[in-house]
């Protein structure tokens, strides 16, 4: 993963109070729910393919343009530990925030950073807390 | 021709993932999607006030949703065969209903076979030209599947 993005000492702020309840309903959930297996995961299946689930605790600096491509995250649940550079080329996707859905490919990560490449533009209006899952699929785009 | 067949084909997966217009059809391009493994795409069509009921649990947000379940529901998509087996749609205006039971076979991992009647009922709010799930209550038809899962529940 490369060093040269630094990363915020203090958070940025949340833009928005409304994203905040969901996101911490999420977060207890994750703390409590060792046993609490549900509905379908009753049927023992095998991953359709591995992934990694975090929470985004620091945004690098912005490049001279302003632009965003790599923060600093909390593996969830838990006690999960990133591979550096294992995510290398899979798909990350916010699962809450502004950008809910929004889709990046992984350029690298280290034990607790991730970079994004430039392909998906940005990681505008993405914030601190917002929530996101990296998993080993390439991303698909859509031809321009 | 091969290639008009592949680049049509395509764009209705993209079309089908991105913009349900009609209820049922949002409902169909979420298993789509999870089935596809397009995590994105099944966001797409959820609701940002999404609550899921499934097998007695709650998911209360549709992050929550996302981060515990979603993941899940994705790994059986793929593993298993779901064949709609009956359908029922209702409500009006911004707010219609999907009932759908299916039938879901497969195998575990461990190869026990996988064969019960799902039962799904999927809420649907419309946004715009589109409707989006807003709420999704999964059960099934087998008793003793619903007490075993029930049971692992903490109390």
């Amino acid at each position: 993963m490369s060093n040269i993005h630094e990363f915020r000492a203090r958070p940025r702020p949340l833009r928005s109070a409304m994203r905040l309840p969901g996101i911490v309903a999420a977060c207890l959930l994750l703390a409590c729910s060792s046993a609490a297996l549900a509905g379908h995961d009753d049927l023992r299946v095998g991953p359709a393919m591995k992934r990694y689930a975090g929470k985004i605790t620091g945004l690098a600096e912005p490049d001279p343009q302003g632009r965003v491509y790599a923060f600093r995250a909390e593996p969830l649940p838990q006690g999960t530990r990133y591979t550096p550079d294992e995510m290398k080329g899979w798909r990350l996707t916010l699962l809450s925030g502004k950008r809910f859905s929004a889709v990046f490919e992984v350029q690298g990560n280290g034990a607790a950073e991730v970079v994004v490449t430039p392909l998906d533009g940005p990681l505008t209006d993405v914030a601190v807390n917002d929530l996101f899952v990296i998993e080993q699929i390439a991303v698909e785009r859509q031809p321009k | 021709m091969k290639l008009i067949a592949l680049v049509l084909a395509g764009f209705v997966e993209i079309a089908t993932a991105q913009s349900a217009r009609v209820p049922a059809d949002a409902v169909d391009a979420f298993h789509t999607a999870l089935r596809n493994k397009d995590t994105a795409g099944a966001l797409s069509l959820l609701d940002r006030g999404l609550v899921v009921f499934e097998f007695g649990g709650v998911d209360p947000t549709v992050e929550s949703y996302a981060l515990r379940h979603l993941p899940l529901d994705m790994d059986l998509a793929v593993a298993a065969r779901w064949s709609l087996e009956t359908r029922r749609v209702g409500g009006e205006g911004n707010e219609r209903w999907v009932l759908s039971t299916y039938r879901v076979t497969g195998k575990q991992a461990d190869g026990t076979p996988i064969d019960q009647t799902t039962l799904e009922t999927a809420i649907l709010r419309r946004s715009g030209d589109l409707f989006r799930i807003v709420h999704l209550h999964w059960s099934t038809s087998d008793p003793a599947f619903q007490a075993r899962v029930q049971q692992q529940r903490p109390k």
